[in-house]
Protein backbone atom coordinates (compact mmCIF):
# COMPACT_ATOMS: atom_id res chain seq x y z
CA UNK A 1 0.00 0.00 0.00
CA UNK A 2 2.58 2.31 1.07
CA UNK A 3 5.12 1.64 -1.67
CA UNK A 4 1.91 1.95 -4.16
CA UNK A 5 1.43 5.32 -2.88
CA UNK A 6 4.79 6.67 -3.42
CA UNK A 7 5.37 4.70 -6.77
CA UNK A 8 4.64 8.00 -8.98
CA UNK A 9 6.94 10.38 -6.60
CA UNK A 10 9.93 8.65 -7.63
CA UNK A 11 10.28 10.01 -11.25
CA UNK A 12 9.23 14.01 -10.26
CA UNK A 13 12.04 13.29 -7.83
CA UNK A 14 14.40 11.81 -10.36
CA UNK A 15 13.79 14.27 -12.66
CA UNK A 16 14.25 17.50 -9.91
CA UNK A 17 17.72 15.48 -8.98
CA UNK A 18 18.97 15.62 -12.68
CA UNK A 19 17.07 19.57 -12.94
CA UNK A 20 18.83 20.50 -9.68
CA UNK A 21 22.38 19.05 -11.02
CA UNK A 22 22.60 20.18 -14.57
CA UNK A 23 21.72 23.85 -13.52
CA UNK A 24 22.71 24.82 -9.87
CA UNK A 25 26.51 22.44 -9.39
CA UNK A 26 27.44 21.33 -12.82
CA UNK A 27 26.29 24.74 -14.12
CA UNK A 28 25.65 23.15 -17.63
CA UNK A 29 22.70 25.73 -18.51
CA UNK A 30 22.56 29.23 -18.12
CA UNK A 31 19.27 30.42 -16.16
CA UNK A 32 17.39 32.00 -18.92
CA UNK A 33 17.52 28.70 -20.78
CA UNK A 34 16.87 26.84 -18.24
CA UNK A 35 16.24 28.27 -14.83
CA UNK A 36 17.56 25.98 -11.55
CA UNK A 37 15.11 24.64 -9.03
CA UNK A 38 15.77 27.05 -6.60
CA UNK A 39 14.92 29.71 -9.29
CA UNK A 40 11.74 28.61 -9.65
CA UNK A 41 11.10 28.28 -5.74
CA UNK A 42 12.46 31.57 -4.80
CA UNK A 43 9.84 32.66 -7.61
CA UNK A 44 7.34 30.77 -6.54
CA UNK A 45 7.56 32.05 -3.00
CA UNK A 46 7.75 36.07 -4.38
CA UNK A 47 4.65 35.14 -6.51
CA UNK A 48 2.61 32.92 -3.45
CA UNK A 49 3.28 36.11 -1.08
CA UNK A 50 2.32 38.78 -3.08
CA UNK A 51 -0.85 36.95 -3.72
CA UNK A 52 -0.26 37.12 -7.07
CA UNK A 53 0.09 33.47 -8.09
CA UNK A 54 -3.44 33.06 -5.85
CA UNK A 55 -5.41 35.79 -8.31
CA UNK A 56 -4.18 34.56 -11.42
CA UNK A 57 -5.27 31.73 -10.70
CA UNK A 58 -8.34 32.45 -9.95
CA UNK A 59 -8.91 34.94 -13.11
CA UNK A 60 -7.70 31.73 -15.20
CA UNK A 61 -9.99 29.85 -13.40
CA UNK A 62 -13.22 32.46 -14.10
CA UNK A 63 -12.00 32.19 -17.83
CA UNK A 64 -11.70 28.47 -18.26
CA UNK A 65 -15.02 27.74 -16.30
CA UNK A 66 -16.58 30.32 -18.07
CA UNK A 67 -15.52 28.93 -21.94
CA UNK A 68 -16.46 25.52 -20.48
CA UNK A 69 -20.08 26.88 -19.21
CA UNK A 70 -20.52 28.75 -22.51
CA UNK A 71 -19.63 25.51 -24.39
CA UNK A 72 -21.99 23.26 -22.56
CA UNK A 73 -24.91 25.40 -22.66
CA UNK A 74 -24.69 25.05 -26.20
CA UNK A 75 -22.34 21.66 -26.90
CA UNK A 76 -25.16 19.72 -24.63
CA UNK A 77 -27.99 20.22 -25.67
CA UNK A 78 -27.24 20.10 -29.78
CA UNK A 79 -24.88 16.76 -28.83
CA UNK A 80 -28.34 15.03 -27.69
CA UNK A 81 -30.50 16.61 -31.02
CA UNK A 82 -27.87 15.33 -32.84
CA UNK A 83 -27.31 12.57 -31.58
CA UNK A 84 -31.15 11.77 -32.04
CA UNK A 85 -31.49 12.57 -35.49
CA UNK A 86 -29.57 10.64 -37.75
CA UNK A 87 -30.76 13.58 -40.71
CA UNK A 88 -29.35 16.29 -38.23
CA UNK A 89 -26.35 14.56 -37.58
CA UNK A 90 -26.01 14.03 -41.16
CA UNK A 91 -26.56 17.33 -42.21
CA UNK A 92 -23.91 19.03 -39.55
CA UNK A 93 -21.24 15.79 -39.68
CA UNK A 94 -18.97 18.10 -42.60
CA UNK A 95 -19.13 21.58 -40.57
CA UNK A 96 -18.12 19.67 -37.44
CA UNK A 97 -15.20 17.79 -39.23
CA UNK A 98 -13.91 21.13 -40.77
CA UNK A 99 -14.60 22.96 -37.20
CA UNK A 100 -12.96 20.71 -35.24
CA UNK A 101 -9.52 20.49 -35.91
CA UNK A 102 -8.88 24.31 -36.08
CA UNK A 103 -6.72 25.01 -33.76
CA UNK A 104 -8.29 27.25 -31.29
CA UNK A 105 -5.20 29.90 -31.58
CA UNK A 106 -6.58 30.62 -34.76
CA UNK A 107 -9.83 32.22 -33.38
CA UNK A 108 -7.52 34.94 -32.00
CA UNK A 109 -8.16 38.02 -34.51
CA UNK A 110 -11.97 37.12 -35.03
CA UNK A 111 -12.10 36.92 -31.50
CA UNK A 112 -10.63 40.29 -31.42
CA UNK A 113 -12.68 42.23 -33.99
CA UNK A 114 -15.94 40.51 -32.27
CA UNK A 115 -15.42 40.55 -29.28
CA UNK A 116 -12.46 43.36 -28.48
CA UNK A 117 -10.10 42.57 -25.81
CA UNK A 118 -9.88 41.71 -22.45
CA UNK A 119 -11.53 38.66 -20.86
CA UNK A 120 -14.34 37.85 -23.43
CA UNK A 121 -12.41 37.06 -25.90
CA UNK A 122 -10.19 34.88 -23.65
CA UNK A 123 -13.53 32.86 -22.78
CA UNK A 124 -14.26 32.92 -26.28
CA UNK A 125 -11.27 31.19 -27.15
CA UNK A 126 -11.55 29.02 -24.47
CA UNK A 127 -14.88 28.07 -25.79
CA UNK A 128 -13.63 27.12 -29.07
CA UNK A 129 -11.39 24.63 -28.07
CA UNK A 130 -13.62 22.88 -25.57
CA UNK A 131 -16.90 23.10 -27.85
CA UNK A 132 -15.83 20.02 -30.19
CA UNK A 133 -15.10 17.80 -27.46
CA UNK A 134 -18.51 18.23 -25.25
CA UNK A 135 -19.96 18.17 -28.43
CA UNK A 136 -19.02 14.58 -30.13
CA UNK A 137 -19.15 13.14 -26.50
CA UNK A 138 -22.57 14.08 -26.34
CA UNK A 139 -23.62 12.87 -29.68
CA UNK A 140 -21.71 9.34 -29.04
CA UNK A 141 -23.06 8.83 -25.63
CA UNK A 142 -26.52 9.44 -27.15
CA UNK A 143 -25.76 7.36 -29.66
CA UNK A 144 -24.73 4.44 -27.77
CA UNK A 145 -28.12 5.01 -25.70
CA UNK A 146 -28.84 0.62 -25.45
CA UNK A 147 -31.82 -0.28 -27.95
CA UNK A 148 -33.05 -2.66 -25.56
CA UNK A 149 -33.67 0.39 -23.08
CA UNK A 150 -35.18 2.55 -25.88
CA UNK A 151 -37.58 0.05 -26.59
CA UNK A 152 -38.09 -0.68 -23.19
CA UNK A 153 -39.56 2.74 -22.40
CA UNK A 154 -41.49 2.58 -25.64
CA UNK A 155 -43.43 -0.45 -24.19
CA UNK A 156 -44.33 1.35 -21.21
CA UNK A 157 -45.97 4.23 -23.23
CA UNK A 158 -42.86 6.35 -23.72
CA UNK A 159 -43.61 8.75 -26.79
CA UNK A 160 -40.34 10.52 -28.52
CA UNK A 161 -39.95 13.21 -26.06
CA UNK A 162 -40.29 11.30 -23.36
CA UNK A 163 -37.44 8.71 -24.76
CA UNK A 164 -35.37 11.68 -25.22
CA UNK A 165 -35.27 13.33 -22.17
CA UNK A 166 -36.11 10.42 -20.13
CA UNK A 167 -34.02 7.24 -21.63
CA UNK A 168 -31.37 8.73 -24.30
CA UNK A 169 -30.14 11.89 -21.79
CA UNK A 170 -29.33 10.05 -18.65
CA UNK A 171 -27.90 7.17 -20.26
CA UNK A 172 -25.60 9.88 -22.26
CA UNK A 173 -24.66 11.74 -18.72
CA UNK A 174 -21.25 9.56 -18.58
CA UNK A 175 -20.76 10.24 -21.89
CA UNK A 176 -21.29 13.81 -21.84
CA UNK A 177 -18.78 13.99 -18.30
CA UNK A 178 -16.37 12.37 -20.15
CA UNK A 179 -16.77 15.19 -22.61
CA UNK A 180 -16.56 17.99 -20.23
CA UNK A 181 -13.24 16.69 -18.68
CA UNK A 182 -11.69 16.07 -21.72
CA UNK A 183 -12.74 19.87 -22.45
CA UNK A 184 -11.73 20.85 -19.08
CA UNK A 185 -7.98 19.46 -20.36
CA UNK A 186 -8.21 21.57 -23.79
CA UNK A 187 -9.46 24.81 -21.83
CA UNK A 188 -6.49 24.63 -19.72
CA UNK A 189 -3.91 24.27 -22.63
CA UNK A 190 -5.75 27.36 -24.48
CA UNK A 191 -5.11 30.10 -21.54
CA UNK A 192 -1.96 31.14 -22.66
CA UNK A 193 -3.63 32.04 -26.18
CA UNK A 194 -6.83 32.95 -24.48
CA UNK A 195 -4.52 35.78 -22.83
CA UNK A 196 -2.83 36.86 -25.38
CA UNK A 197 -5.48 39.24 -26.30
CA UNK A 198 -5.14 42.05 -24.16
CA UNK A 199 -5.33 40.30 -20.82
CA UNK A 200 -3.71 41.98 -17.96
CA UNK A 201 -3.90 38.75 -15.63
CA UNK A 202 -4.23 35.40 -15.41
CA UNK A 203 -1.73 32.53 -15.66
CA UNK A 204 -1.03 32.89 -19.24
CA UNK A 205 -0.68 36.73 -18.85
CA UNK A 206 1.77 35.81 -16.47
CA UNK A 207 3.82 33.20 -18.23
CA UNK A 208 3.65 35.40 -21.63
CA UNK A 209 5.09 38.51 -19.53
CA UNK A 210 8.03 36.29 -17.56
CA UNK A 211 8.73 35.04 -20.91
CA UNK A 212 9.25 38.45 -22.25
CA UNK A 213 11.27 39.54 -19.06
CA UNK A 214 13.59 36.08 -19.21
CA UNK A 215 12.14 35.57 -15.76
CA UNK A 216 12.26 31.98 -16.61
CA UNK A 217 11.95 31.30 -12.67
CA UNK A 218 8.38 32.68 -12.90
CA UNK A 219 7.47 31.10 -16.04
CA UNK A 220 7.97 27.71 -14.90
CA UNK A 221 5.99 28.59 -11.93
CA UNK A 222 3.53 29.34 -14.40
CA UNK A 223 3.30 26.51 -16.11
CA UNK A 224 3.77 23.90 -12.67
CA UNK A 225 0.56 26.22 -11.44
CA UNK A 226 -1.64 25.26 -14.63
CA UNK A 227 -0.39 21.47 -14.71
CA UNK A 228 -1.67 21.42 -11.06
CA UNK A 229 -4.86 22.44 -11.50
CA UNK A 230 -5.30 20.84 -14.34
CA UNK A 231 -3.87 17.99 -11.91
CA UNK A 232 -6.82 18.67 -9.36
CA UNK A 233 -9.71 19.40 -11.35
CA UNK A 234 -8.96 15.52 -13.53
CA UNK A 235 -9.17 14.20 -10.16
CA UNK A 236 -12.24 15.64 -9.51
CA UNK A 237 -14.56 14.75 -12.62
CA UNK A 238 -12.60 11.45 -12.06
CA UNK A 239 -14.07 11.10 -8.90
CA UNK A 240 -17.53 12.37 -10.51
CA UNK A 241 -17.47 9.81 -13.09
CA UNK A 242 -17.13 6.92 -10.32
CA UNK A 243 -20.34 8.27 -8.87
CA UNK A 244 -22.08 8.13 -11.95
CA UNK A 245 -20.67 4.68 -13.93
CA UNK A 246 -23.21 2.39 -13.33
CA UNK B 1 -56.94 -8.75 -24.81
CA UNK B 2 -57.81 -11.33 -27.41
CA UNK B 3 -54.97 -11.44 -30.17
CA UNK B 4 -55.36 -12.14 -33.81
CA UNK B 5 -51.97 -13.46 -35.87
CA UNK B 6 -52.87 -13.56 -39.32
CA UNK B 7 -50.51 -14.60 -42.34
CA UNK B 8 -47.57 -13.02 -41.01
CA UNK B 9 -44.53 -13.48 -42.83
CA UNK B 10 -41.05 -11.92 -42.33
CA UNK B 11 -37.96 -11.70 -43.54
CA UNK B 12 -34.41 -10.26 -42.96
CA UNK B 13 -32.20 -8.77 -45.38
CA UNK B 14 -28.28 -10.24 -44.34
CA UNK B 15 -25.53 -9.58 -46.58
CA UNK B 16 -27.84 -8.64 -49.74
CA UNK B 17 -29.43 -12.13 -49.02
CA UNK B 18 -33.18 -12.47 -48.19
CA UNK B 19 -33.49 -14.79 -44.87
CA UNK B 20 -37.43 -15.71 -44.26
CA UNK B 21 -37.64 -15.85 -40.47
CA UNK B 22 -41.27 -16.49 -40.31
CA UNK B 23 -43.45 -17.75 -42.89
CA UNK B 24 -47.32 -17.75 -42.76
CA UNK B 25 -47.93 -17.28 -39.15
CA UNK B 26 -51.41 -17.96 -38.13
CA UNK B 27 -52.77 -18.25 -34.17
CA UNK B 28 -55.69 -16.91 -32.60
CA UNK B 29 -54.64 -15.94 -28.80
CA UNK B 30 -58.08 -15.62 -26.35
CA UNK B 31 -58.24 -12.93 -23.92
CA UNK B 32 -56.61 -13.72 -20.43
CA UNK B 33 -55.16 -16.92 -22.09
CA UNK B 34 -50.88 -18.24 -21.24
CA UNK B 35 -49.81 -18.89 -24.44
CA UNK B 36 -46.32 -20.54 -24.73
CA UNK B 37 -44.34 -20.24 -28.38
CA UNK B 38 -41.68 -23.04 -27.62
CA UNK B 39 -39.45 -23.64 -30.25
CA UNK B 40 -35.74 -23.78 -31.32
CA UNK B 41 -33.62 -21.58 -31.17
CA UNK B 42 -33.51 -19.31 -34.47
CA UNK B 43 -37.23 -20.21 -34.99
CA UNK B 44 -38.09 -16.79 -34.79
CA UNK B 45 -39.93 -16.81 -31.24
CA UNK B 46 -38.32 -13.24 -30.46
CA UNK B 47 -39.10 -11.76 -33.76
CA UNK B 48 -42.71 -13.20 -33.33
CA UNK B 49 -43.28 -11.28 -30.13
CA UNK B 50 -41.42 -8.02 -31.37
CA UNK B 51 -43.90 -8.40 -34.14
CA UNK B 52 -47.08 -8.33 -31.87
CA UNK B 53 -45.60 -5.58 -29.55
CA UNK B 54 -45.23 -3.64 -32.48
CA UNK B 55 -41.79 -3.07 -32.10
CA UNK B 56 -41.36 -5.04 -35.62
CA UNK B 57 -42.86 -4.49 -39.01
CA UNK B 58 -44.20 -7.99 -41.02
CA UNK B 59 -43.85 -8.39 -44.72
CA UNK B 60 -46.89 -9.29 -44.92
CA UNK B 61 -49.81 -10.21 -42.99
CA UNK B 62 -51.48 -7.90 -39.71
CA UNK B 63 -52.03 -8.68 -35.89
CA UNK B 64 -54.74 -7.23 -34.25
CA UNK B 65 -54.85 -6.88 -30.34
CA UNK B 66 -58.55 -6.73 -29.58
CA UNK B 67 -59.07 -6.14 -33.44
CA UNK B 68 -57.17 -3.00 -33.53
CA UNK B 69 -54.18 -3.27 -36.11
CA UNK B 70 -50.95 -3.53 -34.14
CA UNK B 71 -48.63 -0.68 -35.86
CA UNK B 72 -46.14 0.49 -33.24
CA UNK B 73 -45.41 -0.13 -29.47
CA UNK B 74 -47.94 0.83 -27.18
CA UNK B 75 -48.31 0.34 -23.41
CA UNK B 76 -51.08 -1.98 -23.59
CA UNK B 77 -48.53 -4.44 -24.76
CA UNK B 78 -45.36 -4.95 -22.11
CA UNK B 79 -42.84 -6.38 -22.75
CA UNK B 80 -40.24 -8.67 -20.48
CA UNK B 81 -36.79 -8.61 -22.56
CA UNK B 82 -34.56 -11.60 -22.75
CA UNK B 83 -31.74 -9.05 -21.87
CA UNK B 84 -32.06 -6.96 -18.97
CA UNK B 85 -33.76 -3.95 -19.49
CA UNK B 86 -34.17 -1.73 -16.17
CA UNK B 87 -32.52 1.71 -16.38
CA UNK B 88 -29.39 1.34 -14.69
CA UNK B 89 -29.56 5.25 -13.71
CA UNK B 90 -32.74 5.03 -11.86
CA UNK B 91 -33.43 3.01 -8.38
CA UNK B 92 -35.82 -0.14 -8.02
CA UNK B 93 -38.52 2.29 -7.44
CA UNK B 94 -38.00 4.59 -9.78
CA UNK B 95 -37.61 1.84 -12.84
CA UNK B 96 -41.14 0.16 -11.58
CA UNK B 97 -42.55 4.02 -11.59
CA UNK B 98 -41.23 4.79 -15.09
CA UNK B 99 -44.76 3.93 -17.09
CA UNK B 100 -46.04 5.84 -14.30
CA UNK B 101 -44.40 8.46 -14.04
CA UNK B 102 -45.28 9.38 -18.20
CA UNK B 103 -48.80 10.16 -17.04
CA UNK B 104 -49.64 12.87 -15.22
CA UNK B 105 -51.43 10.30 -12.74
CA UNK B 106 -50.01 11.97 -8.78
CA UNK B 107 -46.98 11.15 -8.10
CA UNK B 108 -47.87 9.88 -4.47
CA UNK B 109 -50.47 7.61 -5.46
CA UNK B 110 -47.60 6.20 -7.73
CA UNK B 111 -45.31 5.81 -4.83
CA UNK B 112 -47.82 3.84 -3.06
CA UNK B 113 -48.97 1.37 -5.74
CA UNK B 114 -45.70 0.64 -6.62
CA UNK B 115 -44.39 0.09 -3.03
CA UNK B 116 -47.62 -1.91 -2.54
CA UNK B 117 -46.54 -4.58 -5.58
CA UNK B 118 -42.76 -4.65 -4.87
CA UNK B 119 -43.83 -5.95 -1.19
CA UNK B 120 -45.92 -8.88 -2.72
CA UNK B 121 -43.31 -10.17 -4.86
CA UNK B 122 -40.40 -9.74 -1.60
CA UNK B 123 -38.75 -6.89 -3.13
CA UNK B 124 -39.54 -4.16 -0.53
CA UNK B 125 -35.99 -4.24 0.78
CA UNK B 126 -33.75 -3.59 -2.42
CA UNK B 127 -36.64 -0.64 -3.24
CA UNK B 128 -33.86 1.60 -2.84
CA UNK B 129 -30.83 0.00 -4.90
CA UNK B 130 -29.78 0.39 -8.35
CA UNK B 131 -30.35 -2.29 -11.22
CA UNK B 132 -26.24 -3.25 -11.06
CA UNK B 133 -27.05 -4.47 -7.03
CA UNK B 134 -29.33 -6.68 -7.94
CA UNK B 135 -29.18 -10.43 -8.84
CA UNK B 136 -30.54 -11.63 -12.17
CA UNK B 137 -33.65 -12.64 -10.74
CA UNK B 138 -34.19 -9.50 -8.89
CA UNK B 139 -33.60 -7.88 -12.35
CA UNK B 140 -36.55 -10.03 -14.19
CA UNK B 141 -38.90 -9.80 -11.17
CA UNK B 142 -38.56 -5.66 -11.25
CA UNK B 143 -39.06 -5.40 -15.40
CA UNK B 144 -42.12 -7.23 -14.60
CA UNK B 145 -43.72 -5.46 -11.75
CA UNK B 146 -42.36 -2.37 -14.07
CA UNK B 147 -45.38 -3.77 -16.87
CA UNK B 148 -48.17 -4.45 -14.36
CA UNK B 149 -47.76 -1.45 -12.81
CA UNK B 150 -48.87 0.12 -16.14
CA UNK B 151 -51.88 -1.99 -15.88
CA UNK B 152 -51.09 -3.93 -19.14
CA UNK B 153 -53.79 -6.34 -20.12
CA UNK B 154 -51.32 -8.24 -22.34
CA UNK B 155 -47.82 -9.16 -21.15
CA UNK B 156 -45.18 -10.70 -23.87
CA UNK B 157 -42.14 -12.33 -22.44
CA UNK B 158 -39.01 -13.31 -24.03
CA UNK B 159 -37.73 -16.47 -22.15
CA UNK B 160 -37.31 -14.11 -18.99
CA UNK B 161 -36.29 -16.83 -16.66
CA UNK B 162 -33.49 -18.56 -19.10
CA UNK B 163 -30.80 -16.54 -16.93
CA UNK B 164 -31.83 -18.06 -13.83
CA UNK B 165 -31.17 -21.56 -12.22
CA UNK B 166 -33.67 -23.74 -11.58
CA UNK B 167 -34.68 -23.34 -7.96
CA UNK B 168 -35.50 -19.49 -8.72
CA UNK B 169 -36.79 -20.24 -12.40
CA UNK B 170 -39.67 -22.75 -10.77
CA UNK B 171 -40.25 -19.93 -8.24
CA UNK B 172 -40.77 -17.25 -10.44
CA UNK B 173 -42.80 -19.02 -12.65
CA UNK B 174 -44.89 -19.80 -9.82
CA UNK B 175 -45.10 -16.32 -8.70
CA UNK B 176 -46.44 -15.78 -12.67
CA UNK B 177 -49.18 -17.86 -12.49
CA UNK B 178 -49.86 -15.72 -9.10
CA UNK B 179 -49.85 -12.38 -10.93
CA UNK B 180 -51.26 -13.75 -14.35
CA UNK B 181 -54.69 -15.02 -12.07
CA UNK B 182 -54.65 -11.88 -10.05
CA UNK B 183 -54.39 -9.57 -12.94
CA UNK B 184 -56.15 -12.23 -15.63
CA UNK B 185 -53.62 -10.52 -17.98
CA UNK B 186 -52.86 -12.07 -21.49
CA UNK B 187 -49.49 -13.46 -21.71
CA UNK B 188 -47.10 -14.70 -24.61
CA UNK B 189 -44.56 -16.71 -23.06
CA UNK B 190 -41.33 -17.27 -25.31
CA UNK B 191 -39.30 -20.59 -23.76
CA UNK B 192 -36.79 -23.16 -25.44
CA UNK B 193 -37.33 -25.22 -21.98
CA UNK B 194 -40.38 -27.89 -22.83
CA UNK B 195 -40.62 -28.15 -19.07
CA UNK B 196 -41.65 -24.06 -18.47
CA UNK B 197 -43.74 -24.41 -21.50
CA UNK B 198 -46.03 -27.31 -20.04
CA UNK B 199 -45.70 -25.74 -16.25
CA UNK B 200 -46.77 -22.50 -17.54
CA UNK B 201 -49.09 -22.42 -21.02
CA UNK B 202 -52.71 -22.69 -21.78
CA UNK B 203 -51.64 -23.53 -25.01
CA UNK B 204 -48.32 -24.15 -26.51
CA UNK B 205 -47.26 -23.13 -30.11
CA UNK B 206 -44.53 -25.65 -31.17
CA UNK B 207 -42.67 -23.67 -33.75
CA UNK B 208 -40.08 -25.06 -36.19
CA UNK B 209 -37.07 -23.62 -38.01
CA UNK B 210 -35.85 -22.20 -41.00
CA UNK B 211 -38.15 -20.56 -42.19
CA UNK B 212 -39.79 -20.26 -38.71
CA UNK B 213 -43.68 -21.38 -39.21
CA UNK B 214 -46.17 -23.07 -36.42
CA UNK B 215 -46.15 -26.72 -36.38
CA UNK B 216 -48.49 -27.64 -33.65
CA UNK B 217 -51.16 -26.12 -31.28
CA UNK B 218 -51.04 -28.32 -27.97
CA UNK B 219 -53.92 -27.66 -25.12
CA UNK B 220 -52.11 -28.69 -21.39
CA UNK B 221 -55.24 -29.03 -19.80
CA UNK B 222 -53.88 -29.66 -16.24
CA UNK B 223 -55.05 -27.75 -13.43
CA UNK B 224 -53.48 -24.88 -11.42
CA UNK B 225 -50.51 -24.85 -9.96
CA UNK B 226 -49.15 -27.42 -11.72
CA UNK B 227 -47.53 -30.58 -9.69
CA UNK B 228 -44.28 -31.28 -11.99
CA UNK B 229 -44.31 -34.44 -10.71
CA UNK B 230 -47.60 -36.01 -11.38
CA UNK B 231 -48.04 -38.80 -14.17
CA UNK B 232 -50.16 -36.20 -16.33
CA UNK B 233 -47.28 -33.83 -16.42
CA UNK B 234 -45.13 -35.99 -17.34
CA UNK B 235 -47.03 -37.15 -20.34
CA UNK B 236 -47.51 -34.16 -21.77
CA UNK B 237 -43.81 -32.91 -21.16
CA UNK B 238 -43.18 -36.55 -23.02
CA UNK B 239 -46.05 -35.26 -25.95
CA UNK B 240 -44.91 -32.01 -26.21
CA UNK B 241 -41.14 -33.63 -26.70
CA UNK B 242 -42.13 -35.67 -29.18
CA UNK B 243 -43.98 -32.98 -31.44
CA UNK B 244 -41.36 -30.85 -30.97
CA UNK B 245 -38.68 -33.58 -32.28
CA UNK B 246 -40.80 -34.83 -35.60
CA UNK B 247 -39.17 -34.32 -38.93
CA UNK B 248 -36.01 -33.81 -37.15
N1 LIG C 1 -32.32 -7.75 -36.87
C1 LIG C 1 -32.06 -8.88 -37.54
N2 LIG C 1 -31.39 -8.86 -38.71
C2 LIG C 1 -31.14 -9.99 -39.40
N3 LIG C 1 -31.51 -11.20 -38.99
C3 LIG C 1 -32.18 -11.33 -37.83
C4 LIG C 1 -32.48 -10.16 -37.04
N4 LIG C 1 -33.14 -10.57 -35.93
C5 LIG C 1 -33.24 -11.90 -36.04
N5 LIG C 1 -32.67 -12.36 -37.17
C6 LIG C 1 -32.62 -13.76 -37.62
O1 LIG C 1 -33.91 -14.29 -37.55
C7 LIG C 1 -33.89 -15.62 -37.06
C8 LIG C 1 -34.83 -15.75 -35.89
O2 LIG C 1 -34.34 -14.97 -34.81
P1 LIG C 1 -35.08 -14.90 -33.42
O3 LIG C 1 -34.25 -14.05 -32.54
O4 LIG C 1 -36.49 -14.49 -33.61
O5 LIG C 1 -35.02 -16.43 -32.96
P2 LIG C 1 -35.41 -17.06 -31.57
O6 LIG C 1 -36.36 -18.15 -31.87
O7 LIG C 1 -35.86 -16.02 -30.62
O8 LIG C 1 -34.04 -17.70 -31.10
P3 LIG C 1 -33.45 -17.85 -29.60
O9 LIG C 1 -34.16 -19.00 -28.98
O10 LIG C 1 -32.02 -18.16 -29.85
O11 LIG C 1 -33.67 -16.56 -28.89
C9 LIG C 1 -32.45 -15.93 -36.74
O12 LIG C 1 -31.93 -16.72 -37.78
C10 LIG C 1 -31.78 -14.62 -36.69
O13 LIG C 1 -30.46 -14.73 -37.16
MG1 LIG D 1 -35.09 -15.20 -28.83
Amino acid sequence: MNRKKFTPLILPIIILIIWYLITSVFNLVTSYVLPSPINVFESAITLFSSGKLFTDSIDTLFKVFGGMLFASIVAIPLGILLGWSKTLEEMSSFVISVLRPIPPVAWIPFSILWFGIGTVPAIFIIFMGCVFPILIYTIDGVKRTDKVLIEAAQTLGAGDFDILYRVMLPSAVPYIVSGLKVGIGIALMCTISAEMIGSSSGLGFLILTATNLFDTGTTVVGMLTIGVIGLVLDYIFGKIQKQIFW
Amino acid sequence: MSIKIKNINKSYSAHEKEVKVLENINFDINDGELICLLGPSGCGKTTLLRLIAGLEKANSGEIYVNDELVSKPSKDRGFIFQQYSLFPWLNVLDNVMFGLNLTNESKEENLKSAKRYLERVGLSDVENNYPHELSGGMKQRVAIIRSLLNHTPVLLMDEPFSALDMQNRHKLQEQLIGVWKRFENTIVFVTHDVDEAVYLGDKIVIMDKNPGKVKKIVDIELPRLRNRESIEFIEAQNKVKNLLDVGD
